[in-house]
């Protein structure tokens, strides 16, 4: 992550349950990949397997900040369960989200400032999955 | 097939007797309910049809209500009631108009995760328990950050509920209790304490009348946003006495002269 440009795509890996208890954690490393005029950033759920309304705070504030500065906080990869909960708060609407990390880079590529010759640069960040 | 489930659970009223009742109690959860809904409404339905869930309002005077209502599930049911009157009052109503033949109730913050009611039903469904009660004490899978202070006021209220009601039970305040019908109308029928402070009630009840209570280890993540305050502390002080004050005046015996328990009660007071 010092690798920083405008045109680079972060991405933040989620595990286990995304909740209060950790939605300040996951806050400080997404202030830390929105750095750049035009921050493009995704969070694979891929292994989220709950999210609370904290946690839900945590994104679209993130998202919010990203597109003020003309980028995007995206997701990708949501479980089914998941995926229900954003449907029932109606953020599937107010989020993009993208079926798995590929896509969502992809995506990224039809913003302007997005180079092609660039490659993503993963943020990990990893907590205690639950048994 | 989950997916399937879950939209025929959302869409399609259930017929017959539900095999299971969640009930979620509510105060000014506007920002909690939706999650801990599709969390629950998601994992219960993969693997039961016939099942309600009851969400129990206390009087929310922010956006809960709407919130819930949107959804038009036709298997939830809303309660509401017109003022704030205790967390063991909204619990109640819900125990009392669910009809499944489990009774579980759990908080509106899934702060104990609904995967662990797989941890709580082989008790009363395959090993004759009537209730089972989740457990934050008998293992160290909880997380928190709580402050100290919130810790030693979790431990202090075990303390003096041991010391007042002589439960044989380490954990009587976790939000997170399945119940058979027969245990949870006659119990619930005979509450009193409206407050935090009913759990305790129940369990005081559920031992004199000799049902078998399982303590089972759960999960537990702390939600930070706990509405155990100083008023709910004073509250708390003042209604625990009053369990067994009412159990002496008869309070428990005139309502129970309607019912027909499968526990018999104890005669003498510990």
């Amino acid at each position: 992550m010092t690798n920083q440009s405008n045109s680079t795509v972060r991405i933040l890996q989620l595990n286990g349950r995304f909740d209060a208890f950790e939605a300040a954690d996951v806050a400080a490393q997404l202030d830390e990949l929105m750095i750049g005029e035009s921050p493009r950033v995704i969070v694979n759920m891929a292994n989220v397997v709950f999210i609370d309304s904290a946690a839900l705070a945590t994104l679209i504030k993130a998202m919010k900040r990203a597109r003020q500065r003309n980028g995007d906080c995206r997701l990708c990869a949501l479980q089914p369960q998941v995926q229900v909960i954003f449907e029932l708060t109606r953020l599937n609407q107010a989020f993009e989200i993208f079926k798995d990390e590929y896509t969502a880079i992809q995506s990224f590529r039809e913003m302007p400032a997005y180079a092609s010759d660039s490659a993503p640069v993963a943020g990990q960040l990893r907590w205690g999955t639950r048994a | 097939m989950a997916a399937t489930n879950y939209e025929l659970w959302k869409t399609k009223i259930i017929t017959g007797e539900p095999e299971l009742s969640i009930v979620i109690p509510t105060y000014n959860e506007e920002q909690r309910i939706l999650p801990t809904i599709g969390a629950i409404s998601w994992f219960i339905s993969k693997t039961r049809a016939n099942w309600e869930l009851i969400i129990a309002d206390d009087g929310s005077t922010d956006k809960t209500l709407e919130a819930v209502k949107q959804l038009e599930f036709p298997n939830l049911s809303l309660l509401t009631t017109q003022r704030h009157v205790g967390k063991g009052a909204a619990v109640q109503q819900g125990m009392l108009v669910a009809r499944g033949r489990y009774i579980l109730y759990c908080d509106a913050d899934n702060s104990t995760p609904i995967e662990e009611i797989t941890r709580l039903l082989p008790k009363v469904e395959q090993e004759g328990y009537d209730i089972a009660i989740g457990s934050r004490d008998l293992r160290s899978r909880a997380r928190t950050k709580s402050p100290l202070l919130r810790h030693w006021s979790r431990h202090w209220r075990a303390w003096v509920v041991k010391q007042l009601l002589h439960l044989p039970i380490q954990d009587t305040q976790c939000g997170f209790k399945l119940f058979t019908q027969q245990a949870a109308q006659n119990l619930f029928q005979m509450q009193t304490i409206k407050s935090f402070a009913f759990d305790m009630e129940i369990l005081y009840l559920a031992t004199r009348w000799q049902y078998n209570i399982a303590e089972v280890p759960v999960g537990w993540v702390d939600a930070f946003e706990s509405r155990f305050g100083t008023q709910e502390v004073h509250r708390f002080l003042f209604d625990l006495p009053r369990i067994r004050q009412n159990h002496r005046q008869d309070v428990f015996a005139v309502a129970a002269e309607s019912l027909v328990p499968r526990g018999m009660p104890l005669h003498n007071a510990r």
